[in-house]
């Protein structure tokens, strides 16, 4: 049981391990950091100006927001980019193949865009501060690291879902550019989730983040435990079952594979 | 020679269809992108409490964001594409220039880009039942058409640069949001701060896109109208030829020292 425990600790860090060398070490650190100032404050930017179209003064709901999204992001897409590029890169055969337990496998590859998620908040943070006189004396400092972390990892289940897709469709990753978009409507980052819809806000609702963010912003505020312990508990439920769902979906899909011999056929 | 020449373009522009046009990726950025941000600007302005949000930027502003998305990933990426698969050598060695294959290909991307332009007008028409003055129908079909021009250009000038250099697709893959906002496609671009007009004003299609907008005002200033029209032109001109003289340097470049492939 311990050696099990062991060995699949080993294969959770050696992933992770492996994952950065392959996206990350190659890097320069100029092209990673304008990527981490760039990307954030463009897309900021926009929303803020297309606030502004609609008559918003306050620009800090979008900023903060657009800052609390990223790590999300970074967790799905790279989940789903980990299944994709081995399905890419023609070694998603060799994996299933292999007797190593898939948890993991796939989750280990994901602590390194969880780290990485948590970089790009800090530094839209302080873009937000700087450049948008977003207030940061107030915020309750431990409870914003663990609600951005929560976020990050629950992120992670649903781009677990995404990536399984990976193995029965080449358009799982073009679904998961396109699905994150949706993202910004429905998990309350550019405008509250009452917005909405009744329907929509039933989908915002069962969607992990959606609890997360509101934790989040209310952290940043400056909020004990205390008010925001329900909306934690439910993202962690919410994350929990996604992951599930995910490696759930990721085990059937995988066993349809080897039925119909159709990893890399469609 | 002249249907010679024709039957090239409709082959090119066949081709570019089958591969580009018709696949889940170009359905998402030309329909699935643009109605999601003109979502959210329809959703900020409900949260501001207005009822009908600025139809100009934030649907078919939407249009316009939907065409710039797919000539970055569509333009851009060709090349790309054909260096992973090893035909760039060959449409580099074949007697057709590489600037007209890369021009016939962006053309149809331009074409294939109107169908989220043409959807953005529908919803404008159809959802929010707007309908254009009649008398600003000129304008507005001769913007439209500098603004595909400017596109054009742009799209040809990027497409370039993975020719050029290997390196440029770290960058050009970030530009997507950057241009939008200079280019204010989605906003007005007096919301811009002067200190970076200069900038946006070196691109054709802020130019375009500020007299699309201006022909859909129900009075026209038609003084602006023609300012916003010649500076599009101008300047989508100068980009051309900077392509043209980059394109013929590199083209040499690589012919002496047989080096595209490391480029």
């Amino acid at each position: 049981m311990i050696r099990q425990l062991y060995g699949n600790l080993r294969l959770y860090v050696m992933s992770a391990w492996y994952s950065y060398r392959a996206l990350y070490a190659w890097q320069s650190l100029m092209p990673y950091v304008s990527v981490k100032i760039a990307f954030p404050l463009a897309q900021m930017l926009l929303f803020i100006y297309m606030g502004r179209l609609a008559g918003l003064q306050d620009p800090l709901y979008i900023v903060i927001g657009n800052i609390l999204l990223l790590p999300a992001t970074n967790s799905v897409m790279g989940v789903c980019m980990t299944i994709d590029g081995e399905r890419n890169f023609r070694t998603l055969p060799y994996l299933i193949a292999s007797p190593a337990p898939r948890g993991p496998l796939f989750l280990g590859r994901s602590l390194v865009h969880i780290i990485d998620g948590a970089l790009s908040t800090v530094s839209a943070l302080l873009i937000g501060h700087f450049i948008f006189g977003l207030d940061l004396s107030r915020m309750n400092i431990g409870l914003t690291a663990l609600t951005i972390l929560l976020i990050s990892a629950t992120g992670c289940g649903l781009g677990l879902i995404l990536g399984s897709l990976s193995l029965r469709t080449r358009e799982a990753w073009t679904i998961t550019s396109f699905l994150m978009m949706a993202l910004y409507i429905l998990c309350g980052v550019n405008f509250p989730v009452e917005i909405l819809s009744r329907p929509l806000q039933v989908v915002a609702y069962g969607l992990p983040l959606t609890r997360g963010i509101a934790a989040a912003r209310q952290a940043m505020a400056g909020a004990g435990w205390s008010t925001i312990s329900s909306m934690v508990w439910g993202e962690l439920l919410t994350g929990l079952v996604y992951v599930c769902i995910g490696y759930l979906l990721f085990t059937w899909f995988e066993k349809l594979s080897l039925v119909d011999g159709k990893i890399e056929a469609i | 020679m002249k249907s010679n020449r024709l039957s090239f373009v409709w082959k090119q522009m066949n081709v570019q269809f089958h591969m580009r046009a018709l696949s889940v990726f170009s359905f998402g950025l030309l329909v699935v992108q643009p109605a999601m941000f003109s979502g959210i600007g329809y959703l900020l302005a409900r949260m501001a409490g207005r009822a009908m949000p600025d139809l100009f930027h934030v649907i078919i502003g939407g249009g316009i964001m939907g065409l710039w998305s797919s000539l970055v990933f569509t333009s851009f990426f060709d090349i790309s594409n054909d260096r992973r698969e090893g035909t760039l050598e060959l449409i580099v060695g074949s007697p057709t220039s590489l600037g007209s294959v890369l021009a016939i290909r962006t053309l149809t991307n331009i074409l294939t880009g109107t169908i989220s332009l043409a959807l953005s007008f529908l919803v404008v028409m159809l959802v929010f039942h707007y309908s254009p003055p009649i008398s600003n129908l000129l304008p507005i079909v001769f913007s439209l058409g500098i603004m595909l021009f400017a596109f054009w250009c742009i799209g040809l000038f990027l497409a370039h640069f993975q020719v050029w250099s290997r390196l440029s697709g770290t960058f050009i893959n970030y530009l997507e949001l950057p241009i939008a906002i200079l280019a204010a496609f989605m906003f007005p671009f007096e919301y811009l701060p002067h200190w970076i007009r200069w900038l946006s004003n070196m691109l054709p299609i802020r130019w375009a896109v500020t007299a699309l907008g201006t022909s859909f005002q129900p009075v026209i200033e038609i003084q602006n109208l023609w300012l916003d029209w010649l500076f599009a032109l101008g300047i989508s001109c100068v980009y051309l030829v900077i392509t043209w003289y980059l394109s013929s340097r590199v083209h040499d470049m690589i012919r002496v020292s047989g080096e595209l492939h490391s480029v």
